[in-house]
């Protein structure tokens, strides 16, 4: 689910150059970057637009959407797309361009929290893993090497068996799903940075465990993993609608658009509008990301810049 | 080598227990009383039948006792039997299991074909339009969702143009289940493939065969494919398992009788033997399939071989 060519690692994204200066000035500088990889790239800046896109319509869904999402009756039972229903109306008479509105916010939520979840508890894993080496370092990567070999589909609906159907269950099974992937970046990160000489002369220097790994470590792996986040966020929005569309994850009348495609499914004969646009919602969505991901992934990596 | 395939399969040994361990301890994590639960939707249940239950599958004893009972059923083939009609676990398991490997065999077949020829013309080609079309293609295919691919495909080709049955299990209905799945699966082996090829392209030994006047098909095919080919076939072993874990959505769409589609439907019922027996055979499957596709990839480069 994660990244789709997998190729990740953390030597891949690991930022180039790094030559000394205050840690103010490299993050600046890190800042630049991300600017710089967003706009001087097409396929980023277009990910970039939709990605606002769909910020503002979350947001401001109660002004654009034309009537409520729940709203059954807004029109006539299944109405093709006219003038008064953009997108036609489904089996209830909702209005569909309302609901795949609305739907936009719980798709941010899915985004946020899933990889929310992925991502403090993957970084603190492989952060613990790659700085503490010995037994504590081997305990924690063989076993997030036994849950990667479940694959996330496995550690998902295991996940969703155990808590229940629901949208807030299928989020936190998502996220849970994908920590060993993060947890197996962030380790690999910190291992290329605890031998780079900044790392070494704070450990010279005596600092302590916890400054160490979250002064000197911590912001260094950040910049990799705000990719691998990147990405991760379409991994979570089309691992939750897959849920969602199975029935395991957000219950009807929810506007959620994987459980709207499975609600439609018995009329897609008759109305085939009722499954585009709330797919087509979950493509540009996923898209996004994934162009914003890889742009930011090519402008950190100079390797992949030049072909 | 010798060496390698020990660890190799010493590892597989591990996962798969931890996995029993997991499989054995998951009925413990639903929150609430798992045995109410799963009879909650069979009336006239009486206390003490799920008293007897509870006895019957060990819920009373201590934990470690409970897992070493399991243990012993499960290596004498015993899965337990299900909640709802008291079938063996195991049986229904195995009826459907060869399904499922033949729809991910199928689409892996697709994918690694579409998806090797695109990345090979694309990186030939390398920023022509036809790259450009290509990578946009792939990069569209990544952010499809295999379920809304699956649906509009049963549109078009079962609905509309009625080529195919709707739903069913004979050959003709692999077809559009095995393309869903092929397709979007192609799309990131198309992005590897690409990456891969552009990095060969660029070698010494490939301006070297080109220098000393081989013919062009020669060096496109005997040397750079087979020098580009080893990353990809890594990864052909990662996306079975991500093919495995897509048909469990497909077989879904497609009414595809097999063990996704069944596990689903033990979800919903909190059917826990079954869901717990599906877990355990996944993890058995995708493991073994990854060992011995690793082991294809260490005959195929002598590199590791003879390590």
């Amino acid at each position: 689910m994660t990244d789709g060519d997998g190729a990740i690692t953390g030597t891949d994204i690991a930022p180039a150059s790094r030559s000394g200066g205050t840690i103010r000035r490299r993050r600046r500088g890190t800042l630049e970057r991300f600017t710089r990889a967003v706009f001087g790239n097409r396929g980023a800046a277009a990910g970039f637009v939709l990605v606002v896109v769909l910020g503002t319509v979350a947001l401001f869904a109660p002004w654009i959407a034309p009537f409520d999402s729940d709203q059954m009756g807004a029109g006539g039972r299944l109405i093709p797309p006219d003038a008064t229903h953009w997108f036609g109306t489904d089996e209830f008479g909702r209005d569909m361009f309302s609901r795949v509105v609305y739907g936009a916010r719980l798709t941010i939520q899915v985004g946020v929290i899933a990889v929310g979840i992925s991502l403090t508890v993957g970084l603190l894993l492989g952060l613990v893993g790659g700085y503490a080496g010995g037994l504590l370092e081997k305990l924690l990567m063989r076993s997030v090497d036994v849950l990667f070999s479940f694959t996330e589909t496995l550690i998902a609906l295991a996940a969703v068996a155990v808590l229940g159907p629901s949208l807030t269950n299928a989020m936190i099974a998502v996220g849970i799903a994908a920590i060993p992937f993060y947890a197996r970046v962030a380790y690999s990160v910190t291992l290329v940075e605890r031998n780079r000489p900044y790392f070494q002369a704070a450990y010279a220097a005596g600092a302590g465990h916890l400054r160490l790994l979250f002064r000197h470590l911590l912001p260094n792996i950040i910049p990799p993993m705000i990719v691998v986040a990147t990405l991760g966020v379409s991994a979570a929005v089309l691992a939750a609608a897959g849920l969602s569309f199975l029935g395991l994850g957000a219950q009807p009348p929810s506007p959620e658009w994987g459980s709207m495609l499975s609600a439609g499914r018995d009329y897609f004969k008759q109305a085939p509008w009722i499954m585009l646009y709330p797919g087509l919602a979950i493509m540009l969505t996923v898209l996004a990301f994934n162009l914003l991901g890889d742009g930011i992934r090519e402008a950190l990596d100079p390797r992949q810049r030049k072909t | 080598m010798t060496q390698y395939l020990i660890r190799r399969i010493f590892s597989a040994i591990v996962t798969i227990f931890v996995t029993t361990i997991a499989v054995s301890m998951l009925i413990h994590l639903v929150p609430g009383d798992p045995v109410q639960i799963m009879y909650a939707q069979s009336q006239g249940t009486t206390p003490e039948q799920l008293e007897e239950v509870r006895r019957s599958l060990g819920l009373d004893r201590p934990l470690v006792e409970q897992y070493v009972m399991y243990m012993e059923r499960v290596l004498q083939g015993d899965l337990g039997h299900t909640i709802r009609g008291e079938q063996p676990v195991l049986d229904l398991l195995l009826a459907r299991l060869p399904n499922t490997l033949l729809l991910a065999g199928s689409a892996l077949l697709i994918a690694v074909a579409i998806g090797m020829s695109f990345g090979f013309i694309a990186a030939y080609r390398r920023g022509s339009w036809v790259d450009t079309g290509l990578m946009t293609a792939a990069i569209l295919g990544v952010s499809m969702p295999h379920f809304w691919l699956g649906l509009i495909l049963l549109f078009f080709f079962a609905v509309q143009l009625q080529w195919f049955p709707v739903a069913g299990n004979d050959l003709e209905n692999l077809v559009l289940p095995a393309v869903t799945l092929g397709v979007t699966n192609a799309a990131i082996i198309a992005r590897l493939t690409r990456s891969s090829m552009i990095d060969v392209f660029d070698q010494d030994f490939i301006r070297t065969a080109r220098a000393k006047g081989l013919p062009r098909a020669t060096v496109l095919y005997q040397h750079a494919l087979r020098a580009g080919l080893v990353p990809i076939v890594t990864m052909i072993g990662l996306q079975f398992t991500y093919m495995m874990g897509g048909a469990i959505v497909v077989e879904n769409v497609f009414g595809w009788n097999g063990v996704g589609r069944m596990a689903i439907q033990a979800i919903f019922q909190r059917d826990y033997p079954l869901i717990q027996g599906f877990i355990l055979m996944f993890a058995v499957v995708v493991v073994t399939i990854s060992i011995i596709l690793d082991l294809i990839y260490v005959w195929l480069d002598p590199r590791i071989r003879y390590d």
